[in-house]
C-alpha cells in the first residue's frame, strides 16, 4: 500500500484527450486538429495525447452547439468516459450557442446537459487559446485525481 | 547534397514549435479578437446591437444612463459592429486569450456606460452621447461639436435647424 501511494506521487499523470463533435461546423475541430497534429502548436508538450476511444479518455473536448439530433448520442458517449473526467467546451457554440442561440434545432448552452469545467470562447478559438484551455483542464484534472 | 543542406538548415533554424504556454507567442497584426468599446465617443445609435449576428451586444437602460454590454462568450468576432459603427467607438483588439474556468463564464463581458447629463439649454436630463456627424453638410467644426455635446436631442435638433437656415 505504501509503495502504491509513493508510485502515485511519482507518476507523471498524463491525461488522454477525447473529442466530441456535437454538431459543430468543423471550424473548431480543425483548430483542435491543428493544436494536436502540426508541430507548431504541439499539444503533446503538455503531456497529453488524443485517443480514439471514450473509455480511455480523461479530458473531453466538446465542440458544436449540441444539435437536437446528436444530443442523446453525445450524452451516451459522455457517460462512457470514466470518472474523474474534465469537460472543456471549445468555441462559442457549446458555451452559449453563438449564432445558433435560441434555435429550435440546438440544445445550447451545453452546461444544462454536461458538467462543463473549462470554456474556450472563440469562433474558432486560436490554437494558443485551446492550449490555454487544455492546460487549465489538466490542472483541474490533477486536483481531482 | 539536398539532404545535407536540409540537415544543416534545420540545425540552424531550431524548432518551429511555438513556445506558447511556456513562452511568448506571435499574433497576426490584423487578427480579429475581443472587441473594445469606448463610451465617450459613442453616438448611441445602437446600430451595433442591430447588426450583431449572435446577439452578443445589448444596450440596456440604467439609472445612470445607457449601458452597453458585449458578452465575449457568444461574440463570434465577425467585426460587423466595428464595420458599421459610425464613430469608431467599437474596435477589435488582437486579444484571443479568453479561455477561462466555467464559473467565470458570465464575467466575460465588455461593459460601458453612456452617462446621463443635464441639458445646458433647457435643463432636461438626456444622454451624454457624441453629436451625430454623419451626413452633415458642411461638416461640423470642433467648436460646433463642443456646443452640441452638452445639449439634449431636442435642443440639438433646434441648433441644427438654425444652422441650416443660416447657411
Amino acid at each position: 500500500m505504501n509503495i502504491l501511494t509513493k508510485f502515485k506521487d511519482v507518476a507523471a499523470r498524463s491525461p488522454w484527450l477525447y473529442r466530441i463533435n456535437a454538431g459543430s461546423c468543423n471550424g473548431c475541430d480543425v483548430e483542435l486538429a491543428t493544436t494536436a497534429l502540426i508541430p507548431r502548436w504541439d499539444v503533446e508538450r503538455l503531456g497529453c495525447q488524443y485517443c480514439g476511444s471514450p473509455r480511455h479518455a480523461d479530458i473531453v473536448l466538446i465542440t458544436g452547439p449540441l444539435t437536437r439530433h446528436v444530443r442523446d448520442a453525445a450524452l451516451r458517449l459522455f457517460e462512457e468516459i470514466p470518472d474523474p473526467k474534465v469537460t472543456v467546451a471549445v468555441g462559442v457554440c457549446p458555451i452559449s450557442g453563438g449564432i445558433f442561440r435560441e434555435s429550435y434545432a440546438t440544445c445550447a448552452p451545453i452546461d444544462q446537459w454536461f458538467p462543463v469545467d473549462v470554456n474556450v470562447p472563440g469562433c474558432p478559438p486560436r490554437p494558443q487559446a485551446i492550449l490555454d484551455g487544455v492546460a487549465k483542464a489538466i490542472a483541474i484534472w490533477r486536483a481531482r485525481l | 547534397m539536398n539532404v545535407l543542406g536540409l540537415f544543416v538548415r534545420n540545425l540552424m533554424r531550431g524548432p518551429v514549435t511555438d513556445p506558447y504556454p511556456f513562452g511568448p507567442t506571435k499574433t497576426a497584426k490584423r487578427f480579429r479578437g475581443r472587441i473594445e468599446f469606448d463610451a465617450a465617443s459613442c453616438e448611441g445609435c445602437k446600430l451595433c446591437e442591430r447588426v450583431c449576428p449572435s446577439g452578443a451586444i445589448k444596450f440596456s437602460k440604467d439609472p445612470g444612463g445607457l449601458a452597453f454590454d458585449c458578452w465575449h462568450a457568444t461574440c463570434v468576432f465577425c467585426g460587423t459592429c466595428a464595420f458599421y459603427c459610425p464613430t469608431g467607438s467599437i474596435r477589435q483588439t488582437d486579444d484571443w486569450s479568453l479561455a477561462h474556468v466555467a464559473s467565470e463564464k458570465f464575467a466575460l463581458v465588455e461593459h460601458g456606460l453612456i452617462p446621463n447629463q443635464t441639458c445646458a439649454e433647457c435643463g432636461a436630463t438626456a444622454l451624454d452621447t457624441a453629436p451625430m456627424e454623419g451626413g452633415v453638410k458642411p461638416p461640423l467644426t470642433p467648436e460646433e461639436i463642443a456646443t452640441l455635446r452638452p445639449l439634449c436631442p431636442k435642443c440639438r435638433a433646434k441648433f441644427m435647424k438654425a444652422r441650416k437656415a443660416k447657411k
